[in-house]
């Protein structure tokens, strides 16, 4: 049976039946929770056939009669003065509705908004915005933050260019290196990264009677639907912000963009919706980057590899932006007295950074994982085994507390065992040949605890039907298929039996989807709202069956007694008698004190590297992950493959380049900018410990969004290390960086 | 993009009278996947559109005692998986399947391959004026150059970026041009031109002139091509290097060799140097990376792109022994 059937007749037991026999791709089969019949299990998406079939409606698909389409005209230069902005012309051509002068004054970076037009069709405002006429004064501009740093450099800002940002302190640092019998000192280097999500930022914004609502592709309805309120100065009752379908934003759709803003001043001015699209370049260029970092760790330890120091030194530039502060692995991951951190901020004529799946924590995993990896080199120990050694039980970084539950070291343990860890080289390098395959591993620390507070509803009808409903969206985790799982395991009914609303404002409030926070935010609000409609329901059949309610089983779509299951009634002959839905409000409890909440995780990589070639091939990856209970293997592997790939792809392909000298970027398109096609990628194996964290919510989970980005390009350079037996110490690590690295290691040795 | 008018002549005489008649910058159409793109990004203009798709007899491919016929409005896919093309020409056949991506294979076309536009960031870029587009310099000399060229460079530094063209080159081939005289006929080797020849321009097509076909000879005794390409990923790439061998005659010493590579010039680019100095030699790894590295001598890497002289030597020493 294809996977297409299992959706087309719903029959999902397929799937557990034919797990025991065909594991889908894992190598460890999934032991769900006796308690649950969905949770825990393989469930594919509920969404997962309109997506599919394109009837799944994107911001991009979404058309409306009387619809305008906005342009935007943006900066051409990374550093200019606008002397003067005539849109005369354009505003004198037909077709053209609506035109907005949305900058005066400095552009900053290349991309920047300077105005808008509204027209009947797309090429009409193509046509107004080349109609614009604006005369810059071009402006010297710095482009690298190199640039930047250097004495006389021109000014990106009102302020120096570098700006200390960030600073920690833990025991005493010269102390920690007077007692230690091994040093060393490195420095990696990642570069600037664009998120490109598949679907380009897009808005519909249609201002009709004072009021507005905003179709909108992004991560955060109701954060969108705050920051807009702010911008356009209009009481937030009067605003509605929807997206039911949106295609991916890895942290650059996190809330209200100024292109939004300008399609509704546009909607207000012309009294008809506005929709407006982003081109690739555009999201190249003005909607957010991971930011670049240089970091240099100095570390020392004791011959038998305890940590005495860890000293961290960050350059990272955000473009007009903030750079992202990458030394929380550091803080956190290792039992280390004493710490020092010194973080940089440098701007320079570029886009702004947005979070970028684990902002911070990717560059700084990198860097911290390379150099445990050399460290464990120059101590003559198993990498594996250095890090075992500094294992820490609590979150000696933030609070001191201990952890509320950590299953790394079971990650080590799965992970190391499914890639062969045994079997690698001893000495990096050492492998004869030009073809030289190597080992390597990373450690994965984040948040992902969920936010208190997000709340959510279950409506139960007359009728029997039952809705789940929460202000959340689904930017492709898969939060529709587990807000009609855990309704439907707490209700005894079926995912099929369930509608799920979300992806709109006027539903009740939870956080953005960032930081990872959506599963272990929703999914709690959505059981405690669950529960209440289940006590309720053991009532009324209690009342029908004549026992106590206390002695009542919900299942199967029944209501029956747990000591006589013969006395039952089905579920909806317990509503029959009603005459208004029911409505149950849950909320996602506090956090209990005095614990650290984490997720952990460690990739395994082995790669293959060609020495005349310098290309680099990533043969397997074992990625491990420990987020409390897992809710659907499925959606939970197709999170760790999204991850995997965009850290290969960030490891080995993607790099924004840009032109210092006319301060353009010059890969605005998804030619240059290299991403990882299905050519490059490995191998994959999901490990999950998959154990309920005992306090964390009341379904135990953690969230699974930036975990798996986080680990794998570190491991991925780690394994090019242990292969070559040179770190290349920078990302992307392209053909002529690893010749380059390769010559250095033969010139030196 | 600005507006255009579009043609759909019936004939390739028809295509040609279009051509030659000059109302305003007419540009030809087979596949149309770069076209497109510099038309929408707005690296070109255009007044007129010649679309080739209704002529007929330009996409087939015919095998006779002269050799092979391919028809310029072949496709990239068809000329792949063409069972004549494939067993006399292998390295063809491996030249056409790793190009780009299997979508861009089904639309785009052996002539519209050949003659197609460099790829270069400052090129494609409608923001600047280069030296390709009438501008005063060439941005990638100092700028960012890593997959610019390090033969043949100056003062234009783009690479020829079709994978075809080397491997069509290295075994010969002819391109049939019609023209509003009739046809003509080329040697591939005269049919590119460096940029010190005409700085704007890839080739030698006079204004009302298109590619009609381009045609092999025979496969002498023993013939045998291969072609390799080193990319950065492991699809949708253009070559970082490239290599396309022909030999003909006995395995370890053939009678001929001719070795083109890819992603090193602004055209496909010939080395002759090489092929001499291993004539009647016995080829060996260290014998053809003797001769490669001779012939480096003559690259002229910039700030980001002299590890092609690597890839260069690697590359002919693997392709040619992958024939030997």
């Amino acid at each position: 049976m294809k996977t297409d059937d299992i959706i087309e007749d719903g029959n999902l037991d397929y799937l557990r039946d034919a797990m025991g026999a065909e594991p889908t791709g894992q190598e460890q089969p999934p032991t769900p929770p006796a308690e649950f019949r969905w949770v825990g299990w393989p469930v594919p998406r509920v969404d997962g056939r309109l997506i599919v079939t394109g009837r799944a409606k994107y911001i991009h698909d979404l058309s409306f009669e009387g619809m305008l389409h906005a342009r935007i005209l943006r900066s051409p230069y990374a550093s200019a003065e606008i002397v003067s902005l005539d849109t005369t012309a354009a505003e004198a051509l037909p077709g053209v509705m609506g035109v907005l002068k949305l900058k005066e004054g400095r552009v900053k970076y290349e991309g920047e908004q300077v105005a808008a037009v509204a027209a009947v069709d797309e090429t009409t405002a193509d046509t107004a915005i080349e109609l614009i006429k604006v005369e810059y004064k071009e402006l010297p501009h710095v482009i690298s933050a190199e640039a930047a740093m250097a004495e006389g450099a021109p000014r990106v800002q009102d302020a120096p260019n570098v700006q200390k940002f960030n600073e920690y302190t833990r025991g005493d640092i010269d102390q920690g290196f007077a007692s230690a019998e091994v040093t060393l000192e490195r420095t990696y280097r990642t570069r600037f990264e664009i998120h490109h999500p598949l679907e380009t930022h897009a808005s519909v914004a249609w201002w009709k009677d004072d009021e507005l609502t905003v179709w909108d592709s992004t991560q955060a309805v109701h954060n969108t639907h705050d920051g807009l309120a702010r911008m356009l100065n209009i009481p937030a009752g009067k605003l509605r912000v929807i997206c039911q379908y949106m295609g991916g934003g890895f942290g650059s759709k996190l809330g209200a963009n100024e292109h939004t803003a300008a399609a509704a001043r546009l909607s207000q001015l012309t009294g008809r919706p506005v929709k407006v699209a982003l081109s690739r370049k555009e999201n190249s260029l003005c909607v957010g980057n991971r930011p670049s970092t240089v970091i240099t760790i100095k570390g020392g330890a004791k011959k038998d590899g305890t940590l005495t120091a860890l000293h961290l030194k960050n350059y990272t530039s955000g473009g007009v932006g903030r750079g992202d502060r990458s030394s929380e692995p550091l803080r956190d991951i290792y039992k280390c007295p004493n710490v020092k951190v010194e973080e940089y901020t440098v701007f320079i004529n570029a886009g702004g950074s947005r979070p970028t799946r684990a902002p911070g924590h990717v560059q700084g995993t990198f860097a911290l994982e390379g150099f445990m990896e050399e460290f464990a080199g120059e101590l003559g120990m198993d990498p594996l085994e250095l890090r075992r050694k500094n294992y820490s039980t609590s979150n000696l970084g933030q609070t001191g507390n201990p952890y509320s539950s950590k299953g790394l070291d079971e990650c080590y343990t799965l992970g190391a065992e499914k890639i062969g860890w045994a079997k690698r080289n001893k000495k990096p390098g050492a492998a004869p040949g030009t073809k030289k395959r190597g080992l390597g591993m990373a450690t994965q620390i984040w948040w992902g605890a969920g936010t208190p507070g997000t709340a959510a509803e279950v409506k139960v009808h007359p009728d029997g039907s039952v809705e789940a409903i929460c202000g959340t969206q689904d930017i492709g985790g898969g939060t529709r298929t587990f807000m009609a799982t855990v309704t439907a395991d707490t209700l005894g009914l079926e995912p099929k039996d369930i509608t799920v609303k979300l992806g709109d404002t006027t539903y009740p409030w939870a956080p953005n989807s960032g930081g990872s926070q959506t599963a272990p935010s929703v999914a709690p609000a959505i059981r405690d709202a669950a529960l209440k409609a289940a006590d309720w329901l053991k009532e009324l059949a209690a009342k029908k069956l004549k026992i106590p309610a206390a002695g009542i089983v919900i299942a199967g779509g029944k209501l029956f007694d747990k000591a006589s299951p013969e006395k039952s009634i089905a579920f909806a002959d317990c509503l029959r008698d009603q005459y208004r839905e029911a409505v149950f409000q849950g909320l996602r409890g506090d956090l209990p004190a005095g614990f650290a909440y984490n997720s952990f995780g460690a990739h395994f990589a082995e790669v293959e590297v060609d020495t005349e070639t310098g290309q680099v091939k990533v043969l397997r990856v074992a990625a491990a992950h420990e987020i409390g209970r897992v809710l659907n293997r499925l959606t939970a592997e197709s999170q760790v493959a999204g991850g995997i790939t965009q850290g290969l792809s960030a490891g080995l392909f993607e790099e924004r380049v840009t032109d210092e000298y006319s301060g353009k970027m010059l890969n605005t398109n998804l030619e240059d900018y290299k991403i990882a096609t299905a050519e490059d990628m490995p191998e994959m194996t999901f490990l999950f410990v998959d154990k309920p964290d005992p306090r964390i919510n009341n379904l135990g989970d953690k969230g699974l969004g930036e975990p798996p980005r986080i680990p794998s390009t570190a491991a991925i350079a780690n394994a090019v290390y242990n292969a070559i037996g040179v770190h290349l110490r920078e990302i992307p690590m392209t053909p002529d960086r690893v010749l380059k690295a390769l010559a250095a290691k033969e010139a030196g040795s | 993009m600005k507006s255009f008018r579009w043609a759909e002549p019936k004939s390739v005489e028809q295509a040609v009278a279009l051509l030659a008649a000059g109302q305003g910058k007419t540009y030809l159409m087979s596949g149309g996947t770069d076209l497109l793109g510099q038309l929408k990004e707005g690296i070109i203009e255009a007044d007129v559109v010649v679309d080739l798709a209704a002529i007929p007899g330009l996409s087939d491919i015919r095998k006779d005692k002269d050799g092979l016929k391919i028809g310029a409005l072949t496709t990239i896919a068809e000329l792949a998986s063409d069972p004549a093309a494939g067993q006399d020409y292998p390295g063809l056949r491996r030249a056409g399947s790793v190009i780009a991506s299997p979508q861009l294979r089904n639309m785009g076309t052996v002539g519209g391959n050949i003659c197609q536009r460099p790829r270069c960031w400052y090129f494609r870029n409608a923001g600047i004026i280069c030296f390709k587009k009438g501008g005063d310099r060439c941005f990638a000399f100092e700028g960012r150059n890593k997959y610019h060229a390090i033969f043949g460079g100056s003062p234009c530094y783009i690479v020829y970026p079709s994978d075809l063209a080397p491997m069509l080159l290295a075994l010969d081939a002819v391109v049939a041009i019609a023209t509003p005289q009739g046809e003509r006929t080329l040697p591939l080797g005269k049919f590119y031109a460096l940029p010190d020849v005409d700085v704007q321009r890839e080739n030698v097509l006079a204004p009302g002139e298109l590619v009609r076909e381009v045609r092999l000879p025979p496969p002498a005794k023993g013939a045998r091509s291969a072609y390799l390409k080193l990319e950065e990923r492991g699809a949708w790439d253009f070559a970082l290097v490239s290599c396309a061998v022909a030999a003909s005659g006995p395995a370890r010493s053939p009678s001929s060799l001719r070795i083109a590579m890819g992603g090193v010039a602004p055209i496909p680019w010939r080395l002759s140097g090489v092929e001499a100095a291993l004539k009647g030699k016995s080829l060996t790894d260290a014998a053809i990376r003797t001769a490669v590295r001779a012939a480096l001598k003559e690259a002229v890497p910039l700030s980001e792109n002299g590890y092609k002289s690597a890839l260069v030597e690697t590359a002919v020493s693997r392709a040619v022994l992958s024939i030997a």
